[in-house]
Order: C-alpha cells, then structure tokens, then sequence
C-alpha cells in the first residue's frame, strides 16, 4: 500500500516535471512573446 | 557610398506619356497588341487588357472614381515621409544590421500599421523577396524583425519595399529598457509557471491530507506525504515567491510597509508554522504558503500583460522628425542626418516632407500641415520669418528653413521627454492595496505579538504561545485581500474591453473612479477634426448646385482640408465632378483655375478683391469658416465649411455635470473659438491659445488644487497632458503616441463610451470596496479567534478558502456588465 504511493507520487511529480520542462521550453521559444498573434495565424496562408 | 534610393516607385505614379505606357487601373506595364483605350476626366488612358478597362468601368460607374484620385493622393501625401523612408543610404542602415554567420537580421519600426491586414501584407511582401529568409512583425509594437542573407539583398531594399507599400520604415535599434522589460516578463512568467505546476501537485497531497485528517491516516504515510508537501512548497516560497520577498526586504529597509510585506508574511508564516509543525508530529499547511504566492503571481502577471502594451509609446513619437535633412551649401545641398544640423544651417523642406527640425522660414511661403502637433485640421501659412516646428508637414511648396534648435531640442523632442517624465511620475500600480497593507502590517503583527504576550502571561508554554502567535499571522494572511483588486479589476477591465474601453492596469481604475475633474481637447475630440461644408450661398444665376460643383472641381486636386471638404460634399450630392484645368494655388489665399470655358477663383475675400471681384461686406453668421467663389470677373457664391461638434458630447458633459465632475476645455486654438465649443457643449471653462506644456501645465496646477483630473484629447499635442493627467484618456483613430500615453483608450471614436467606462471604473471600484470589507471582517473574526486558540488551524484554513472563494465570485459579478452606454 505504502510503496504504491510512493510509486504514484514519483509517477506524478516525473509527469509534473515534464509538462515544467516542456513549459521552460517554450518560454525560451519565445512562444508567449507576442499573445496578439495567435489569433490572425489561421488566416496566413501555410 | 551613399546611395540615395529612387523617390516614391512608379508604382503609384500616374502614367506619364514620357514612360513605357502602363495601365491606368494596375499599372502593369502595357502589351501594345492587348492596349485598350478609354478616356478619364477628359485625359486619354490606356489599359493594359479589357479586364482593366471592364474593373475601370465598373468603379468609375458606381461613381467611385474617388479612388484613382485617393490613390494619386495617397502617393502624393505618402511622398511626404519619402525622405524618411527611403532615404536611409546602405552605409547608413549598415549600422543597424546584426550580423550572424551568413546570415543578418535587422529591425525595424514601421509607422502607420492599422491592423492585422497590415502586418500580413507588409510580411507576405518580404518574404516574398530573394534573399528575405524570415520575416516576423510584433503585433502590438510593430516593430519587425527580418532576417535575410546579406550577399544577395540589401537591407535598403527591404526599406523600399515596406516604403512602397504606403508604409514608414524606420531603423530600430532594441533600446536597453525595453530589453530589460522583456526579460523581466519572461522571468515572471517562468516563476509563474513553476508555481503553478508545483502547486497542482501539492493540491493532490493536501487532499488526501485533509482526507487523512477527516477519517484518521497511517502516520508514516502522514509523514511521507507531509514530506513530499515540504519538498513541493520550498521551491514555490523561494524561487516563485522572490519578487515578493526582495519587495518585502526593500519596504522593509524603507520603513514603508506594502503588499509584498504583507503577501511575504503570509506565506512565510504559514510556511514556517508547517515545518515547525511537520517536525513536532503537527497538521501542516504548505498548500496555504504555495496557493498564496502563486495566485497572487497570476495577477501580477495580468497587470504586466495590461502595461507592457503601453510601452513603445514615445520611440513613436520620435519617429516624426525625419532622420535625414538636406542641407544647403550656397547652391549645393547635401543630405546630412538631421543629428549634424547646427544652429543657423539651412535647410531646404519640399513638399510633402516634414520639417526635420524646428527653425524659421527664410525663403518661400507655404501651407503646413501642423495637425499633429497642434490638433488644429487646418493648414498654417508660414512665410519668410515664420517659425516651424519638427514634425509638422509641408504642404505645397519647397522653403528654406534656417535651423533655430538642434535636433535634440526640437519640439517633438522636448514632448517626448515630457512624455516620459510624466510617466516616471506616475504612482506605482496597486496603491490601494498598498495602503491597506500599510494598514494591515502593524495590526497584524501587533494581534501575534499581543497573543505571544497573553500566552506568556497565562504560563503556557513558550513553544505553544509562539504557534498561536503565528497561526494568527496565517489566519491573517491576505489571501483573500490580495485577491479582492486583481480579481474585480480583472474582471472589471475584460467586460470593458468587450465593450471596447481598455483600461491600462488596475489603478486606472481605481483613478477613474475618482475623477473630480473632466478636461477636453477642442479639436479632434470635441469637435470632429474634419470641416463640413455647413452652407452654400449662390448668387443669381448659379444654382447651389452648380456653384458647389465649380468650386469642387477646383479643389479637387488640393489637399486644403476646406477642399476636401467641398469635394466630398459635391461627389455625395452629384456623383462626378468636372475637370479642371490650369489650376494654380496660393498659398494661404486662394485657388483659380478653369472649369469648362469658365475662369473661377476660390479663397479668401482678399484673394478675390486682388483679382477684381468684390464682395463687398456680407457677414458671417455662426462661427464658420467661408469660401468666396468667384466666376468670370463675377461673385458667384460662398461656401461656409465648419468643423462641426460631434455627436454625444453634450451628453457626456451633462452625465458628468450630474455626477458633480466640472468640465473644462483646454484648446490650442483661438480663445475666442475655443469659448465657443465651449458653450456650445455646456462647458463652463475653456482656454485657448495653448501649447501642450501649457496643457500639461494647467493639469498639474489642478491636481495641485487637490483635483483628480480626466483628460479626453487625441493628438500629439495632448500627449504630455495625458500623460499627466491622474486618467488620460484617447480613442483609436487619434494619434497612435496619443493611444499609448494614455491610460484608457477607447477603440471607437464614440465619446459615449467615456460614461460607460466611468460607469464601469465606479463598479469596479464599489467591487472592490466589498472585496476589502469582506476579507478585513474575516480578519477581524478570525483573528481574535485564532488568538484565543479556539479556532484550529484545519478549519481556519477551510475558512480562508471560503473567504478567497466569495471574493472571486463576488468580482465576477462584473463580468456580466451591460455592454455600451450603461
């Protein structure tokens, strides 16, 4: 019972620690820059 | 090598019989097996297939031949910042290129981008060229960034380029502060971040915590998810939560308690009290600690999103002046930067230019445009003597200007530093949160200290008495007052924005709801900035009709804003104009040309006195501006244009007057003419004749009286007095530097949204005064509970929970504002 929880708890803070890294990496894509943008993207062309 | 770059592209240009033939409608260069012929406004023009002839027909017959005119004028008016954008020489622009391996990127700023549909077209354009490899446009700074290869194009192409599109290319160079900015935004964004993802897991582990603590828990499964807690909230406190600690550290050292005191103290407390508590076998807290910092740093976050847009404001200001000037040397001129001129250069201004520095004229007379520094719609005249100012444009003929200030000096220089000055000024955001923190702090610890001591005297333990002392500090924390002005402004704000009223951060507000005090601009605010043709007046045997027509054929081709005004009056009324020939225009007098077999003079009585056509003495009966138009010798008529107040305005100064706020007209126009409007809209004060330092000068002397001050304007002119003004206030379709020293802006030129963002501000503002009531009773509940150690740390933090929950309900209550004129 109590390893199971350890092994969940490890499970979610290795899936939290994905979505962290994954989140730095697109803050230095510069992916949150311009929030204006977003929005006209649908009407470029590619 | 100083290559100057060809003037304005042929593209624009109408067909001239000296060059290869090109089409009247799409000027693409003319096949003569394909030529089609046709005929307009009595010249003869070919098309270069039927397809052209066929789209020419069909505009010129929905009578909307305006647009071959507006396009000849565009490029007309567009030649006007010819200098600026396309007379940057490669030697010159080489300085702003970054280089990079093969390949180097530069920025540029680019003035007059209106919309999405701008930014598209100036990115397909470039990236369609040989050699552009990457091509991206911010939106909200219009500044963009292109990347191409230096061996195949030159970075004066990709000026020329964006130039010919009608747009105004300037080297940008990423100025330090803007830089830090944007560092500053990713940082907070990254604290965020984490924050919230250590936070999300640490909900988990206080579930089952609060489950364990309901319905009992095996110890050590307690103590490893109590651990796992501890090891979540550390980073989030320490790291997420640094700005609020080295702002409390500094209010701290300048003895001046604020939020981040406060928001530290919470979090600190609760998170101290946890470790103290995880040690000794206790409850533990640590989600309070995290859930505090991050939800705070969320609205933080907002606030910054709202202030960045107001950034780029003055860099545009300056882009007015022009870079590069012509300098006379005797005969010989040469183009120098404007930075070089010295005092008593001359330098030669043609039409269509703008002056690069502020000086006066010493050969030539001419009409200029001083719209943008003034306000004031109608061209001055300004002959030999007259003094110019940077940034206004010449309008119809070429002068020399003896330099009187250096470029740093010029006017648009000294109102950008105005500008910014104010700015500085400026209080900090969250002032009010600030003050019931300064309020907060000293009770706060003076209720723990004052249990600590009432602990001690009833002889309990000391390692007791200093965990009821703290849990009074976390009972206190701010959660909840924290949350009760970002929540409401948020709210408060997004529903005016869906109405089109942006509120620049939360203490515009706050400040709007205050106003005491509401001043006007005249000329663009009040009134529409654009004169109407308001009477014809014909003589025998003119017909209305026929003396409008006369009139408007001659005016056809000038950019006089009384001309256009009687143009477009004209085409509204009959459709098409005749054409006019020999026209010839004077300066500040009048225009004489010939309409069919007809000579007909336009201007000023003066004008048609010198040319022997006598009106005599006919007054002028409202306050207007009048045309005499003669014909053959003859007076034929008269035409009275005026700049008309616009809709909505009496409303608005009446609303306020209910509302007990005064009004006031502050105009750079005539005193007699600003006193006027005045009446005319029902304010009681005005003043004219008045310089923009003038304008900010008389709004600081308000707010010296202790008056809170509204100011409603849109030209560059208004830019330091709003800039000063406790709300500044501009609509879209003003200057862009007017929109972004304002804090309010409005996206429709609907001055009956300036009641509704009052409306809004008073709301909010209402909102949030329950907010800070609600969170100071819980407070005041809490505490003294907390104090007598009856209220237990579980149901406190419940409670708190509550508290944050009603507050944020409560401000979403804003979201359901009624949209316009409410």
């Amino acid at each position: 019972m109590e390893e199971s929880l350890i092994l969940l708890i490890v499970l979610s803070g290795a899936l939290g620690l994905a979505c962290w890294l994954v989140f730095l990496w697109a803050v230095k894509r510069g992916e949150f820059e311009d929030p204006e943008r977003p929005k006209y993207r649908m009407l470029d062309d590619e | 090598m100083n290559k100057a770059y060809p003037a304005f592209p042929p593209i624009f240009e109408i067909p001239d019989a000296a060059l290869p033939a090109r089409c009247f409608h799409c000027h693409a260069t003319i096949d003569e097996r394909q030529r089609v012929d046709g005929s307009h406004e009595g010249r003869d023009i070919s098309f270069c297939c039927s397809g052209c002839h066929a789209a020419y027909l069909l505009i010129r017959g929905a009578g909307l031949d305006a647009f071959y005119r507006r396009r000849q004028a565009t490029s007309a008016a567009s030649t006007g910042h010819r200098l600026v954008a396309t007379a940057y020489s490669d030697a010159y622009l080489e300085r702003f290129v970054v280089r990079k391996g093969d390949s180097a990127s530069i920025s540029i700023l680019i003035d007059r981008i209106r919309c999405a549909a701008c930014v598209w077209l100036i990115e397909k354009m470039l990236g369609r060229i040989e050699g552009v490899t990457d091509v991206r446009i911010e939106y909200l700074s219009h500044i963009a960034r292109v990347e191409f290869d230096p061996g195949k194009i030159a970075a004066g192409e990709i000026f020329d380029t964006v130039a010919a599109l009608g747009y105004g290319p300037r080297p940008y160079t990423v100025s330090a502060a803007r830089a830090v900015a944007r560092e500053e935004r990713r940082d907070l964004l990254v604290r965020f971040g984490t924050a919230a993802f250590l936070t999300m897991q640490l909900m988990a582990c206080s579930i089952a915590l609060y489950a364990g603590y309901f319905h009992g828990m095996e110890p050590g499964m307690k103590r490893n998810l109590q651990l796992f807690s501890l090891v979540l909230t550390t980073p989030v406190i320490f790291y997420s939560g640094w700005p609020f600690l080295r702002g409390a550290f500094r209010s701290l050292r300048n003895m001046a308690p604020n939020m981040d005191l406060l928001v530290s103290i919470g979090a600190l407390s609760a998170y101290i009290y946890s470790l103290a508590a995880f040690a000794g076998g206790g409850e533990v807290y640590f989600e309070s600690a995290a859930m505090i910092v991050t939800v705070l740093l969320a609205g933080r976050l907002l606030e910054r999103g709202a202030r960045d847009r107001a950034v780029a404001g003055t860099e545009r200001l300056l882009a007015l002046a022009p870079e590069r000037a012509m300098r006379m040397k005797g005969e010989a001129s040469e183009e120098v930067d404007v930075a070089s001129l010295e005092v008593g250069d001359m330098v030669l201004v043609r039409p269509g230019e703008n002056f690069p520095v502020d000086g006066e004229v010493v050969a030539g007379i001419t009409e200029v445009d001083e719209s943008p520094v003034t306000g004031e719609s109608l061209p001055a005249i300004r002959r030999e003597g007259d003094g110019v100012l940077a940034g206004t444009l010449n309008l119809s003929t070429p002068v020399t200007v003896e330099v009187r200030k250096v470029a740093a000096e010029s006017f648009i220089a000294r109102t950008a530093r105005l500008v910014e000055e104010a700015r500085t000024r400026t209080p900090a955001v969250q002032a009010l949160a600030d003050r019931c923190a300064a309020l907060l702090v000293p009770v706060v610890l003076a209720m723990a200290l004052l249990s600590l001591l009432i602990s001690a005297y009833r002889g309990i333990a000391l390692v007791d008495a200093l965990m009821t002392a703290v849990s009074v500090v976390l009972i206190a924390c701010p959660c909840a007052l924290g949350l009760a002005i970002p929540a409401a402004v948020v709210a408060g704000s997004g529903s005016a924005a869906r109405a089109g009223v942006i509120f620049r951060g939360g203490d515009v507000l706050e400040r709007m709801g205050m106003v005491t005090d509401v001043v006007f601009d005249k000329t663009g605010t009040v009134t529409e900035g654009r004169p109407r043709v308001e009477r014809v007046t014909a003589f025998h045997p003119f017909t209305g009709e026929e003396l409008l027509l006369l009139a408007a054929s001659l005016e056809a081709s000038t950019l006089h804003p009384f001309g256009r005004a009687v143009t477009e009056h004209a085409r509204s009324l009959a459709g098409s104009i005749p054409s006019c020939t020999n026209v010839r225009s004077f300066p500040g007098m009048g225009v004489s040309g010939e309409v069919g077999e007809r000579q007909v003079l336009a201007g000023n009585t003066r004008f048609l006195s010198e040319n022997g056509i006598d009106f005599g003495n006919i007054p002028l009966q409202i306050a207007s501006s009048r045309m005499y138009i003669g014909c053959d010798g003859k007076p034929a008529g008269m035409i009275d244009v005026r700049d008309g107040v616009r809709a909505g305005v009496a409303g608005l100064v009446g609303y306020f007057r209910q509302m007990g706020i005064g009004g006031r007209l502050l105009s750079g126009d005539r005193t007699g003419e600003a006193a006027r409007i005045a009446a005319e809209i029902g304010v009681g004060r005005s003043s004219g004749d008045m310089l923009p330092e003038d304008k900010a000068a008389e709004i600081r002397q308000m707010q010296g009286e202790g008056k809170r001050v509204l100011m409603i304007g849109d030209g560059i002119n208004d830019a330091p007095a709003l800039a000063v003004a406790d709300v500044g206030c501009a609509f879209s379709g003003g200057m862009d530097v007017a929109m972004e020293t304002s804090d309010l802006v409005l996206m429709r030129g609907d001055l009956e949204l300036v009641r509704f963002a009052h409306g809004v501000a008073l709301r909010t503002m209402r909102v949030v005064r329950q907010n800070l009531v609600w969170a100071v009773v819980y407070n005041a509940v809490g505490i003294p509970l907390a104090m007598s150690g009856r209220l237990t740390p579980v149901f406190a933090a419940a409670a708190m929970t509550m508290s944050s929950l009603c507050v944020v309900a409560n401000s979403l209550r804003l979201a359901r504002l009624p949209n316009g004129g409410g």
